[in-house]
């Protein structure tokens, strides 16, 4: 009886096991995106990604959702998949991100969907970044539109269509040790707000 | 008393092993998935390879920028150590080595702009055994495994600028010492 008992609770645990570490690294469930110990206005980060530092749980997920990434010196990655109100960032609703001079030589901000790939479409309209930024009146406002159907008013646009529930990386190239030190405080970390939802909008 | 105790204790030890020892091996799976995938693709080993233009059409890994211009070769060290030798490029641009557990071991930079910069950067990548002996200025890199993977990021968010660092793929060197 005690062996049976130590087979069947090996296999129960092994199996549990395997389903937690898959969910873990963000291979099954839900939960799709890159997460992070640094949260700057729900903008999350982990100074660890691409580095052999990491924890197992943040080694584990950045090679599903982040594979090739570079560690902190080189770049940085914060994701967001909330707008300001707190709710998801999904295709069904059209979002205007602001934001403002940024502490690193580059830095670009691309949309993915819950699996972590681009959206599949054709709008060539997949990111928004400092050289775009730079083309406006006033580079330290700048600001996109989020949409599945390109903004009228000439406005940056990045589409969302196709995208489902979606998330926005925002890649900081060469970061400013400032940054790294204290990204609480040195990080103007754009917003994101919610223009409207539906056809109708 | 003793029979639940001794099936609790089993699936306690059985699930910790188990998720710590698939949560180590992901990262090298993954990474034996990717190599795989690009030399189904055609890519050689030894052979700098210029990525197409990315889209979604085009996404081979998970989260590409659609910014950067990227450039592969596959390392292998079984041989020996291998030198790389990249052109600078005149905006942002970096040269990174990953090894064969997805860890960023080695990131230099490419940009041209940098004080100091040179007209090309210079790395040898060996195993920790490995003897090698670098000119002055070149770096060498340490990886444990002998399955290594280039990679070179340069900004071109437009065609003309994605064409230009595709022609300094040809310059570009990755082989044996």
């Amino acid at each position: 009886m005690k062996i049976v008992s130590a087979l069947v609770g090996l296999f129960l645990g092994a199996l549990v096991g395997l389903g937690s570490a898959l969910a873990a690294a963000g291979i099954v469930g839900s939960s799709g995106n890159l997460s992070g110990n640094i949260d700057v206005k729900d903008w999350v980060s982990d100074w660890t990604i691409g580095s052999a530092a990491a924890n197992p749980w943040t080694r584990a997920r950045v090679a599903r959702h982040g594979l090739l990434a570079l560690t902190k010196a080189e770049a940085v990655y914060f994701t967001r998949n909330t707008d300001d109100a707190g709710d998801r960032l999904t295709e069904s609703c059209d979002y205007r991100v602001r934001g403002g001079a940024l502490p690193a030589q580059w830095w670009s901000v691309t949309l993915y969907n819950s699996e972590s790939y681009l959206p599949d479409n054709t709008d060539n309209a997949l990111s928004y970044d400092l050289t775009d930024a730079a083309a406006t009146v006033d580079p330290s406002a700048w600001s996109f539109v989020v949409s599945p159907v390109s903004s009228a008013s000439g406005e940056g646009w990045v589409s969302s269509r196709g995208a489902g529930n979606f998330d926005l990386t925002l890649r900081l190239y060469k970061p400013q040790d400032d940054l790294i030190a204290d990204p609480e405080r040195m990080l103007q970390a754009p917003s994101i707000e919610k223009l409207g939802c539906g056809a109708a909008n | 008393m003793r029979v639940p105790v001794t099936g609790l204790s089993a699936f306690v030890l059985a699930l910790v092993a188990t998720h710590f020892a698939v949560l180590n091996a992901l990262p090298g799976y993954i990474m034996g998935k990717a190599r795989s995938r690009f030399l189904d693709a055609g890519l050689q080993v030894h052979t700098w390879q210029m990525s197409p233009r990315v889209t979604p059409q085009t996404q081979t890994i998970v989260r590409p920028a659609p910014d950067l211009a990227y450039a592969i070769c596959l390392i292998n060290l079984r041989g020996g150590p291998v030198t790389l030798s990249i052109p600078t490029w005149p905006e942002y641009g970096s040269l990174s080595i990953f090894n064969a557990h997805t860890d960023n071991v080695y990131a230099g930079s490419l940009d041209a702009r940098q004080p100091d910069a040179p007209g090309k950067l210079t790395i040898v990548v060996a195993l920790t055994d490995q003897t090698v002996t670098a000119a002055e200025g070149e770096t060498i890199v340490r990886v444990k495994d002998p399955e290594a993977l280039a990679l070179v990021r340069r900004l071109a968010p437009s065609q003309d600028l994605y064409d230009a660092a595709a022609a300094l793929v040809p310059i570009s060197t990755c082989g044996p010492v």
